[in-house]
């Protein structure tokens, strides 16, 4: 079984933020930065996979330079070799162009098996997953808690709202997004420290994967980013009940200007 | 045994050769130590004999207050035993006009008045021992049938039976030697001589073949199977004391990952990572665990075995004994060490306290040991505990096994509005503060590290801190056996301060105190390192901070395993309580306290997690400090402070019992 994990490196979940003075992102020169963390669950659930099935582990991620560190720790911890995506071009991706720029390589890779996190913890948007399915026309199941495979297909356990959970089988090849708590992500051992060092970490750019700029032109841009100001007010209407309604009505019609 | 009646037959000598042919064949158990890694030894030959004659020959490590039965018990026999074995050799040379020039005369009364002497001790030793085993006296870790020994030919009580019978027939040969032959300092035999008057001539003359061909007989047999039996530790033990450097032990040995990880010939799965099997540990581990003496006396003082954690810290050591005897002499089966016979559970129990090494009487380094058994796990297999695993990721990351950020090291000083000097704007100092991750983020510590400031500020010492760019020394990360994050943090260590330039490095953590002053020492540090305890003790006695000390609260202290047994420092925190406190404070002594201490359960990475026990270490020692009706409990250690104010807190105490690190009972006086 061939298993690609996406990994995205985000800053540590301790970190002080601190927002950049003309608010489009954060300070990063001071932050730790780490691996996702349902994206390490994912890998540990790749590499239990691997383990019981056989096969193999392919570690992806896209980022800046400093992102390769992710990629050393999935090859330390048992992935068997890694893709880097790095270009210059993939500084602005939106969703939608991260699961373009994923698709491309993924194509070539024929995978049985794709596992992201089930979102970052940095942006939060828990779209890239899904997108890739599409890209990839493969069927996908998203907050996966559990997976066992059966002849030629998985059943998987999701998570829904309120405590529900359902079974789901799906036919591979096919995209899981996992949901964190699944397993219990291992610890590089030296042993596989030392090991790393001698696996494939393959680095590709936009030309060396044939995508052009406009196709990840993006179609969402992030306009502002800052500390959640106070705006809601609570407001208690007192008297008499016809008072009351009185000026509920007037507040809906010309403050809120739902009437 | 002279006179021509007694003459000895050939026979004798057949089975005496005999018996030393299997004595030396036997022997090369005593070698297969050589299949340990190396461990070079600096000792001058002056060391060895010296080690050899007060741990060997004078066994002072056996007498011990702590084991009084067991030492009195144990000196009687094996005084008793060497003096015997003196004698026979004497009698034997001079019988055969052998060297007599060099031996005192035999019969004379002195001499044989010794020889009883030995005899009795002998005899007493072991019906001491006997009555040990098999009342209730008897340690629980120790066996106590008959034949059981651990992996030892006669086992335990085996082999004080053939004592027994060697020290009772001994007197009986004699009696009847000296009944036949009458000799004129017979009566300064003051036990065998009775005895040969007991029964009349005829008596002895029929019985006297008999008693000596079965008490020869018997010595023959004991020596033949010596080395197979419990008593090989009478000669092996003595080479290991020998053979230890007192100075090196409880150090974990150097690894190099560093030079390993630029090693682009290392091939990741011939490296030997830690200890699995006993050829993996160096030869002086190897001629430890052969040395051991199954007294129990370590498993008895391990705390961890105290609340009834599976680690006992005698089984680890004959584990590596028995695994090293089934590679080498085909002893049993060959079984995986760790997680085989050792489990996982009871390596990671161990605090690193040094209460075991402290009472083996025959210097054995435990906590290398363990620690070597820990890092196959970590390095190898990758598996620390499961709450620790992150705990060293955060280590590695942030600096700092809680894993706040690093930029907030110094948040403890800003949230105080203290503006402290940093090594990065002075460049120079007398004294760099180290404050340590607990200092710096735990929040019962932080108020130490604002007391030790206001010491410094208040005895005008010229001090820096270095803020953001200190690191955690990777004391937890050593002794969990991860040596990779270890030597990581290390060397950004040693690489921030090798840019400055100070006098002394200053710590309220006795951790970080041992991990930089001599962990360090292996990487190439060669600055000094002070704990915060001889520091103030310091400044107080020389005039340079005064502290009104006018207390009258009752005070008992905790050792700190860290200062305590690893690093001797006892006096030092007493005295500055008492100074701190003056002449009304009454310092009261927990029981046991100094080298018997009993650690807080926090060291060698206990911090980080917790086991399944029936008991929590800090309770029990929070209990013992209780039981002093001390109404302050002092530490001096960042990881005893957060422990014993946990306990206090867990039993309910906070009314009654404060807990205080030295330093905020010396900042209060200054006021
Ligand atoms: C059921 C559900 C409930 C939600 N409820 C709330 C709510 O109550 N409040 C709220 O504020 N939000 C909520 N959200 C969050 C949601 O609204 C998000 O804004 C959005 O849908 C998820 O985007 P994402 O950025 O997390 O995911 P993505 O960024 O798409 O990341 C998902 C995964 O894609 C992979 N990936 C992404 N980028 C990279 C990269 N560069 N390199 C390698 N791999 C990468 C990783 O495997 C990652 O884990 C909820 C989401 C879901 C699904
Ligand atoms: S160091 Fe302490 S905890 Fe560890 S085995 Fe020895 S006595 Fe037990
Ligand atoms: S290791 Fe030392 S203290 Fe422990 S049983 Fe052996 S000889 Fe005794
Ligand atoms: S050794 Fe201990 S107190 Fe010292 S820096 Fe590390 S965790 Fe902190």
């Amino acid at each position: 079984m061939k298993i690609c994990v996406l990994i995205k490196q985000v800053p540590d979940a301790g970190s002080v933020l601190r927002i950049r003075d003309d608010e489009s992102w954060v300070e990063e020169d001071k932050l730790v930065f780490t691996a996702n963390e349902s994206d390490s669950y994912a890998l540990e659930e790749a590499l239990l996979l691997k383990e019981a099935h056989g096969g193999e582990v392919i570690a992806c991620t896209l980022g800046p330079e400093r992102s390769r560190q992710v990629l050393k720790d999935a090859l330390s911890k048992g992935a068997d070799r890694a893709i880097f995506l790095h270009d210059e071009s993939f500084n602005n991706l939106d969703c939608n162009g991260l699961a373009k720029v994923f698709a491309k390589v993924l194509e070539k890779e024929h995978c049985d098996l794709i596992l992201c996190g089930l979102q970052a913890d940095d942006t939060g948007e828990a779209a890239v997953g899904p997108m890739l399915a599409q890209e990839l026309h493969l069927p996908h199941v998203t907050m996966v808690v559990q997976t066992e495979l059966l002849d030629g297909g998985l059943k998987v356990k999701q998570e829904l709202e309120g405590g529900w959970f359902r079974q789901v089988e799906t036919s591979l090849p096919a995209l899981l997004t996992i949901q964190s708590g699944i397993n219990k992500p291992r610890y590089a051992s030296l042993r596989g420290i030392m090991a790393m060092k001698k696996k494939e970490l393959r680095e590709l750019s936009a030309t060396d994967l044939g995508v052009p700029a406009t196709e990840l032109a993006p179609m969402q841009t992030l306009q502002r980013i800052y500390v959640p100001v106070k705006t809601k007010e609570t407001v208690y209407l007192e008297g008499a009940p016809e008072e009351v309604v009185a000026q509920l009505v007037d507040k809906l019609a010309n403050e809120a200007k739902v009437l | 045994m002279s006179g021509q009646e007694l003459h000895i037959p050939g026979l004798f000598y057949l089975c005496a050769a005999a018996a030393l042919l299997s004595f030396v064949y036997q022997l090369r158990r005593a070698f297969v130590a050589r299949i340990g890694q190396p461990e070079p030894r600096t000792l001058s030959l002056a060391e060895v004999l010296r080690n050899a004659l007060v741990y060997g020959l004078a066994q002072k490590k056996v007498s011990s207050r702590q084991f009084g039965y067991a030492s009195i018990m144990h000196l009687l026999l094996g005084w008793g035993f060497m003096e015997l074995f003196f004698a026979t050799t004497v009698d034997f040379l001079v019988e055969r006009n052998l060297l007599v020039a060099l031996l005192p005369e035999k019969d004379t009364p002195w001499f044989a008045a010794l020889n009883e002497v030995g005899g009795l001790m002998l005899l007493g030793g072991v019906l001491m021992a006997l009555f040990r085993r098999h009342s209730g006296m008897r340690p629980p870790i120790l066996p106590h049938n008959a034949f059981a020994g651990r992996g030892n030919f006669l086992g335990d009580t085996g082999i004080l039976l053939v004592l027994l019978f060697l020290a009772v027939g001994g007197f009986l040969a004699e009696a009847a030697r000296l009944a036949l032959e009458a000799p004129a300092t017979a009566n300064a035999s003051f036990v065998a001589w009775p005895i040969s008057l007991a029964f009349s001539y005829p008596t002895w003359v029929v019985w006297q073949p008999w008693l000596w061909w079965s008490h020869a007989l018997l010595a023959l047999a004991f020596i033949a199977l010596l080395p197979q039996t419990k008593m090989f530790h009478a000669l092996i033990a003595v080479a290991n004391v020998a053979l230890t450097d007192r100075s090196q032990q409880g150090q974990l040995r150097p690894m190099n990952i560093t030079a390993l990880m630029e090693d682009p010939d290392a091939a990741p799965d011939d490296l030997v990572l830690g200890a699995a099997r006993a050829e993996d540990f160096t030869w002086k581990q190897l001629l430890d665990a052969q040395a051991c003496t199954e007294c129990a006396r370590c498993t008895s003082v391990c705390p961890a075995h105290a609340v009834g954690s599976p680690l006992s810290p005698m089984k680890i050591i004959l584990d590596i004994r028995n695994d090293l005897y089934a590679r080498t002499l085909g002893d049993g089966d060959v079984r995986p060490l760790v997680d085989g016979v050792i489990t996982a559970t009871e390596l990671w129990a161990c605090t690193t306290c040094r209460a075991c090494m402290e009472v083996c009487p025959v210097l054995i380094d435990h906590i290398p040991a363990i620690v070597d058994l820990r890092r196959n796990l970590v390095l190898s297999e990758g598996r620390p505990p499961e709450e620790a695993a992150p705990v060293l990721e955060k280590i590695a990351k942030q600096g700092n096994p809680w894993g706040f950020p690093r930029e907030q090291r110094l948040k403890w000083a800003e949230d105080a509005g203290l503006e402290l000097p940093l090594m990065a704007d002075k460049g120079q100092t007398d004294i760099l503060y180290w404050v340590g991750c607990a200092g710096a983020y735990d929040p019962r510590n932080q108020q130490v590290s604002r007391a030790m400031v206001a010491i410094m500020q208040a005895a005008g010492v010229d001090f820096a801190v270095l803020g953001p760019e200190e690191n955690c020394t990777g004391d937890s990360a050593r002794r969990l056996g991860d040596e990779y994050v270890y030597e990581t943090v290390a060397h950004q260590n040693l690489k921030t301060m090798g840019q400055y330039r100070f006098n002394k490095i200053v710590t309220a953590c006795p951790h970080c105190f041992h991990t930089l002053g001599t962990d360090y020492r292996q990487l190439g540090a060669e600055w000094e390192v002070v704990h915060h305890s001889q520091f103030i003790n310091q400044l107080m006695e020389t005039g340079k901070l005064t502290v009104s000390g006018n207390v009258t609260e009752t005070v008992t202290y905790h050792d700190a395993c860290y200062l305590g047994r690893h690093n001797g420092i006892y006096d030092a925190p007493r005295e500055v309580i008492t100074r701190a406190l003056g002449p009304e404070a009454n310092l009261v002594e927990a029981d046991p306290c100094r080298e018997q201490g009993v650690c807080c359960g926090a060291g060698g990475g206990n911090m980080w997690y917790e086991l399944p026990t029936e008991e929590r270490i800090n309770l029990m020692r929070f209990d013992q400090l209780a039981a002093t009706k001390a109404s302050t409990v002092a530490t001096a250690c960042s990881f005893c402070l957060i422990m014993l104010d946990d306990a206090c807190k867990v039993r309910d105490r906070e009314n009654s019992i404060q807990v205080k690190d030295i330093a905020e009972i010396v900042a209060e006086g200054i006021g």
